[in-house]
């Protein structure tokens, strides 16, 4: 009863939260609203027993991501005139039909991307119990060193590149004397 | 959830006959029922006895800077003044509750709150004592990471929806050191997760002792730096001087919190100073043995043996004792922190910048490296055992 008190709760923050990410006018509560999403998805984790994936959600995006789209979003600045010179809209608004649209018919297409995928599982294994409590940081950090190491270097790469790349953009310029 | 304050209580005669009481009253099973109502009271004591520390907190921090300034400090409510922070906190909540004009309204009321959760969720993981905790997850330590961080979003959406420029920069500061400190932080964090083995804080107390030589502490000289440069994270992580630039009383009046009157400003004095406290709490866990009493009397299996106790009586001693240990660290290194703030000035920004990125953050990386190299090389084994072992083979041969 508890775990389904809990997935009831945290399903309904996450889908509540997205909701009012896309229907909110305002960038920085659209920005809070995702967070509320977003600790909704790792009380789903919590649901299936993943303890470790749940506190990685919450340092990743509660104390990270969202903290940089905050940033990003002020350093961005608003805009005075949403028309351009050509007489169109710069800035497309959020919360209109094309993009409740837009929006709606790629959640349509991933919800059966997502559904052909678990097909399978879900054929061969009708009744699953998850075992709950079960301790996944050990397991998870020798699969990781272990039969995953190729995709873990390759991601701390990707992250090396962006460090680098980050460097490049903030470093002084040179100035020319010609 | 391996040892609570729920199992702890379970193990008496009392919590049986309790559960049987009440399941011949109701007619079903009330196990469940009676964890879940001792689960809300030890939440309900340890949110109440931290509020109290926190707002006694307040009273400290003014009490040790008038000691330190050779002044008397507040001395008039209650004897020596220590009914102060309840008069502060009267006031707080009666006085007028101003939103700017100009506000973001729905930010400006959430985020003193983001600030509260963030950290009364991470007291969830403290460990009290060895009986006295309300939950120990596997991925202990890291929770209350990611939990702290919310403090971070709380003081950066302070600053924004105040619409006013000291506000705006204070919030700025504030989520920006936050972050940056966050990294030496946590990598010292990890460095003493390696010689424990396991992110629980039960894991990370059990390899320590309660002797000082067997703490991490003393484990080996990267440990030994590693606390300092943890708690020199921690110190910026909560915004405390020397690196209270967020709340810059000479440039920014009051910082992110300067447009917030009454409690809710109220509020993020308190969650500040109770993060102080968790904080120091997991200073304590990680380097300084925690909990642990010397010679095993925690478990109260000596009491037992020697004395002749009855074992549940011989426990609660034990765990009195283990919560006498964890709080009398703590409320030394609470000390100390507010020593620091009234002794050093403070940094400017770019010192503090270079402080992490060029100074803290490479420190941390090596004593991680360290810490491993030194798990592999020495089999794990402390500078102590290590220093022990060799004067056993000394002595040996002669």
């Amino acid at each position: 009863m508890f775990t389904n008190t809990l997935f009831l709760l945290s399903a309904a923050l996450t889908v509540g939260g997205a909701l009012a990410v896309v229907y909110s006018q305002n960038l920085m509560h659209a920005c809070i609203y995702l967070l509320a999403s977003l600790f909704g998805v790792s009380g789903l984790y919590a649901c299936i027993g993943a303890d470790f994936l749940a506190a990685t959600q919450l340092v990743v995006y509660a104390g990270g991501v969202v903290i940089l789209m905050l940033f990003a979003i002020m350093l961005t600045g608003g805009s005075g005139n949403k028309i351009n010179r050509y007489g169109l809209e710069k800035i497309a608004a959020m919360g209109n039909k094309k993009t409740y649209f837009f929006a709606g018919f790629a959640g349509i297409l991933t919800s059966l991307v997502l559904l052909k995928i678990i097909a399978n599982i879900l054929k061969a294994q009708p009744n699953t119990v998850l075992s709950a409590n079960e301790p996944t940081v050990a397991k998870l950090g020798t699969l990781l060193a272990t039969d995953h190491i190729l995709a873990f270097e390759i991601s701390s790469v990707l992250l090396l590149g962006a460090l680098v790349g980050a460097a490049i953009i903030s470093r002084p310029r040179k100035e020319r004397n010609d | 959830m391996n040892s609570t304050v729920v199992t702890y209580l379970s193990q008496s005669k009392e919590f049986s006959s309790v559960v049987s009481w009440l399941t011949n009253l109701l007619g079903f099973d009330a196990t469940s029922f009676v964890a879940f109502v001792i689960f809300a009271i030890g939440c309900l004591i340890v949110v109440g006895a931290l509020a109290t520390i926190g707002g006694l907190g307040t009273y400290a921090e003014r009490k040790i800077s008038a000691d330190l300034q050779m002044r008397q400090g507040p001395n008039r409510v209650g004897p020596y003044g220590i009914l102060q922070f309840l008069a502060d906190g009267v006031k707080m909540i009666l006085k007028e509750d101003i939103i700017p004009s100009q506000a973001d309204r729905f930010t400006f009321i959430l985020a003193p709150f983001l600030c509260m959760v963030g950290v009364f969720a991470t007291l969830a993981v403290v460990p009290f004592s060895s009986g006295f905790m309300l939950a120990d997850l596997n991925a202990g330590v890291f929770y209350l990471i990611g939990m702290a961080s919310l403090v971070g979003v709380g003081v950066f959406l302070g600053g924004y929806s105040s619409n006013s420029k000291w506000s705006m920069l204070g919030g700025m500061r504030g989520a920006s050191q936050i972050i940056s400190y966050e990294i030496p932080g946590t990598i010292t964090i990890i460095s003493i997760v390696l010689l424990a083995g396991g992110l629980s804080f039960k894991t990370l107390i059990s390899g320590q002792g309660g002797l000082p030589q067997e703490w991490y502490l003393f484990h080996n000289p990267f440990a030994f730096m590693g606390f300092f440069v943890y708690f020199t994270s921690a110190l910026a992580e909560t915004n405390r001087a020397p690196f209270d630039l967020p709340e810059a009383e000479s440039e920014l009046v009051s910082g992110y919190h300067t447009e917030y009157s009454g409690m809710r400003f109220g509020l993020f004095a308190l969650a500040e100073y109770i993060e102080v406290f968790v904080v120091c709490g997991v200073a304590v866990a990680l380097f300084l043995g925690g909990y642990k009493v010397p010679f095993d009397l925690g478990s109260g299996k000596i009491l037992v043996e020697k004395l002749g106790l009855d074992s549940m009586f011989a426990q609660n001693i034990g765990q009195l004792l283990e919560l006498g240990s964890f709080f009398t660290k703590t409320l030394l290194l609470y000390y100390v922190v507010i020593w620091v703030r009234w002794t050093l000035p403070r940094l400017r920004v770019d010192q503090l910048m270079t402080l992490c990125w060029k100074y803290l953050t490479p420190v941390a990386l090596f004593n991680l490296i360290g810490c491993a190299v030194w798990m592999y090389a020495f089999n794990g084994k402390s500078i102590y055992s290590l220093i022990f072992e060799s004067a056993v083979t000394v002595a040996g041969h002669h």
